[in-house]
């Protein structure tokens, strides 16, 4: 990087997000390794690679919810503990116990326990934008109800309105396509490409290769290492998706696993 | 005679126990429920048997210090630190097995549960032979001991009680969120680990209150069993909280009352003579049986409403499927006998859903037997429209071979819902035949 271009993600921060050498660890087994990369303000990012690929983990690490063992992660030039609330975290439907005693009101409502801060309540302000995306998501007519009777297109649905409602400027979403329905994936769509228009960017893991160059326009491939970042038409071909979900790389990764076992003194298969 | 309840709250030697264990249960009710949340619901048992050693070290401090029973107050406080400072421990010990030592949650719960135990009956026989005076007190705390309380419990549980109220109103959307999903909750720039260490202390505090009137052994029932029972009623976290304080201290005090009532029924008897009956367990007992009750016939959860819903479905089973039968007869009039070789219920079960289909408009009387109303025939044709376009999505859209999907289509014409109807007719393009080329019926 020039200098020239330093001092212009500096002042005027055209880059959302930048990843230098992002190396994170699970139990001494290597999930990531050496991720650097810049995705620019304003995209629809999808972010792709088979299972096991580090996809959520690249997710988790940059938002700092897993810790990364070396690398550095920066949001419009600024480390994350800066710009916490310019981000919003979108996690899989999967994750949460959908039978927890709260209503889908209360549960937008979470999205601005952050910006409250410690021991206050909501405001009717808060109320007030909780109904307003819920509206938007097309979900007003659910805001009584208890989240155990959401179908999977409306929980993902919830969880998106819980996003917006932090207003924020980057959004990471774990597979928000996952099982649901045609009619809210279409929905969603739309969403985030008005969340683009209004300068957004937004990251999405995805696993459907027949929807990635309608839906993104910037796309980050994994598979444990970074294959490819950029935009979609120059990035998305045969070959990166060969590197991608190709088996040239299981030799490498047993390989590397190996390594790890064997100087950490741990037993694996032999 | 029963004395009136209200003689528990003015009694100078019974008002402390009541109002003491009443405190008490409310406070292990409300951490219940932080606990249950989080699927800790291990941790109180670990924690309250981790405290046994601390209350064994409070007596041993206290008889080195010569302390006797006139100073009650200094020996409750000497043990309540002890055991606080071992739950600690405990604690601590549970989270370095996990963390650094990469043991399984539940092996490191029940390793310290097992081995502070024992620790501490170890320490327990030393006293009884060198502090024989200050036994009593060690015995009180493994079973729980209510009655011994006096006034000064009662400031000390209700300091704490309402220290963990103010903690848990402060801390309220913290705590919502962590237990719901904890990875949200850090991302939005909630302090996860501090507010953990919070309710840790919490546990600890509930458990060490609790403990002098239930017992080490029994002190994890009144955390667990009123949130339990609580959530039963209510989908809003703010009740649940409500609920749970209120049968815990619903618990708390009748355990009181019936264990000194049937204590002094039982006294006049000669054939039970002077039987006592103990508080704590009392306690735990109503606590769980709330618990029960509560699981078995709560209005929406409980056991017997979700049977009464299974018997409901049946025989609207039975219902559409006579429905249907008769709708599948050409001549649309029909007999009972021709009605009754269709179906594997009894005569009687049968000739009741007729007569039910009739009282409802669905079928009329005829000289020979039975016939369709105009409206039983629309939803008779309803429900073989379901039968025969679920069919076609099992076939077309899920592969599933022709001659395999009637029993599913059995069972789902009675489920499908109009609007799930709808967007079946739209994804299979609202077909005219179904996969053994009968005619779907149109809308």
């Amino acid at each position: 990087m020039t200098h020239e271009q330093h001092s212009k993600a500096h002042h005027h921060p055209t880059i959302a997000l930048q990843v230098n050498q992002l190396t994170v660890n699970y139990d001494k087994t290597p999930v990531l390794w050496d991720i650097s990369l810049e995705v620019p303000v304003g995209k629809i990012v999808g972010i792709v690679g088979p299972n096991g690929a580090g996809k959520s983990t690249f997710i988790k690490a940059v938002l700092g919810l897993v810790p990364p063992l070396s690398g550095k992660v920066e949001f419009f030039g600024a480390p994350l503990n800066e710009e916490r609330r310019r981000v919003a975290y979108v996690p899989q439907r999967e994750s949460v116990d959908w039978d927890f005693p709260i209503n889908v009101r209360d549960l937008v409502l979470m999205g601005r326990y952050g910006s409250l801060g410690l021991c206050r309540w909501p405001r009717k302000a808060d109320l007030m934008a909780a109904d307003h995306y819920l509206d938007l998501v097309g979900m007003a007519s659910f805001a009584n109800r208890q989240i155990s009777q959401l179908s999977g297109g409306q929980q993902q649905r919830v969880f998106i309105a819980r996003a917006l409602v932090q207003e924020a400027d980057i959004y990471f979403m774990d597979e928000p396509f996952a099982g649901i329905d045609m009619a809210t994936e279409v929905a969603i769509m739309h969403i985030l490409r008005q969340l683009k228009e209004r300068g957004k960017t937004v990251f999405v893991v995805h696993h459907d290769l027949n929807t990635v160059e309608s839906y993104f326009d910037w796309l980050i491939m994994l598979n444990m290492r970074l294959v490819a970042a950029g935009n979609v038409t120059e990035v998305f071909n045969a070959d990166t998706l060969n590197m991608t979900y190709g088996k040239s790389y299981a030799l490498f990764n047993e390989a590397i696993k190996l390594t790890h076992q064997k100087t950490q003194g741990t037993r694996g298969p032999i | 005679m029963l004395n009136s309840p209200y003689l528990y709250f003015t009694d100078a030697v019974l008002r402390a126990p009541t109002i003491g264990c009443m405190l008490m249960c409310l406070a292990s009710a409300l951490v219940g429920v932080i606990v249950f949340l989080r699927k800790q619901s291990l941790l109180g048992e670990s924690l309250s048997h981790a405290a046994y050693p601390g209350v064994i070290g409070g007596v041993i401090v206290a008889g080195l210090l010569n302390l006797h029973d006139e100073n009650d107050s200094l020996i409750s406080l000497l043990i309540l630190g002890g055991a606080f400072v071992s739950a600690l421990i405990g604690l601590i010990v549970i989270f370095y097995m996990q963390r650094k030592l990469k043991v399984s949650s539940d092996s490191a719960l029940c390793f310290v549960l097992s081995a502070f135990f024992g620790i501490g009956l170890t320490l327990a026989s030393e006293v009884q032979f060198s502090y024989s005076s200050l036994y009593r007190q060690v015995q009180a705390y493994l079973y729980g001991q209510a009655a011994t309380m006096m006034d000064i419990h009662i400031a000390i549980y209700g300091g704490l009680s309402a220290l963990i109220i103010f903690v848990i109103v402060l801390f309220y959307k913290e705590i919502q969120s962590i237990a719901f999903d904890r990875q949200y909750a850090t991302s939005i720039g909630i302090r996860t680990h501090a507010i953990d260490c919070l309710i840790f202390l919490l546990i600890v505090l509930a458990v060490i209150i609790g403990i002098r009137s239930v017992g080490v052994v029994l002190m994890s029932a009144m955390l667990i069993a009123p949130a339990v029972a609580a959530r039963q009623y209510t989908n809003k976290l703010h009740l649940m909280f409500l609920l749970s304080a209120l049968f815990g201290t619903i618990s708390g005090f009748l355990g009181n009352y019936l264990s000194g009532e049937i204590t002094q029924l039982w006294s006049s008897d000669p054939q039970h003579g002077r039987l006592n009956i103990p508080t704590g367990p009392i306690i735990v007992i109503i606590a769980s049986a709330i618990c029960l009750l509560s699981l078995l016939f709560a209005p929406e959860r409980g056991l017997l409403i979700r049977f009464i819903r299974i018997i409901h479905f049946r025989y609207r089973c039975i219902y559409e499927n006579i429905l249907k039968s008769i709708w599948r007869q050409p001549k649309r009039d029909i007999t009972f006998e021709e009605i009754a070789k269709y179906h594997t219920a009894s005569a009687w079960y049968i000739r009741f859903i007729l007569y039910r289909l009739i009282k409802y408009g669905w079928l009329k009387r005829t000289e020979i037997g039975y016939q369709l109303t105009v409206d039983g025939s629309i939803w008779a044709a309803r429900i073989v429209r379901l039968h025969r376009l679920w069919e076609v999505y099992l076939v077309d859209y899920l592969g599933v071979g022709a001659e395999r999907v009637h029993r599913s289509a059995e069972e789902m014409e009675h489920i499908i819902t109009p609007e799930l109807e709808k967007q079946l007719t739209l994804l299979l393009k609202d077909p005219k035949h179904d996969p053994h080329d009968q005619p779907i019926p149109p809308r």
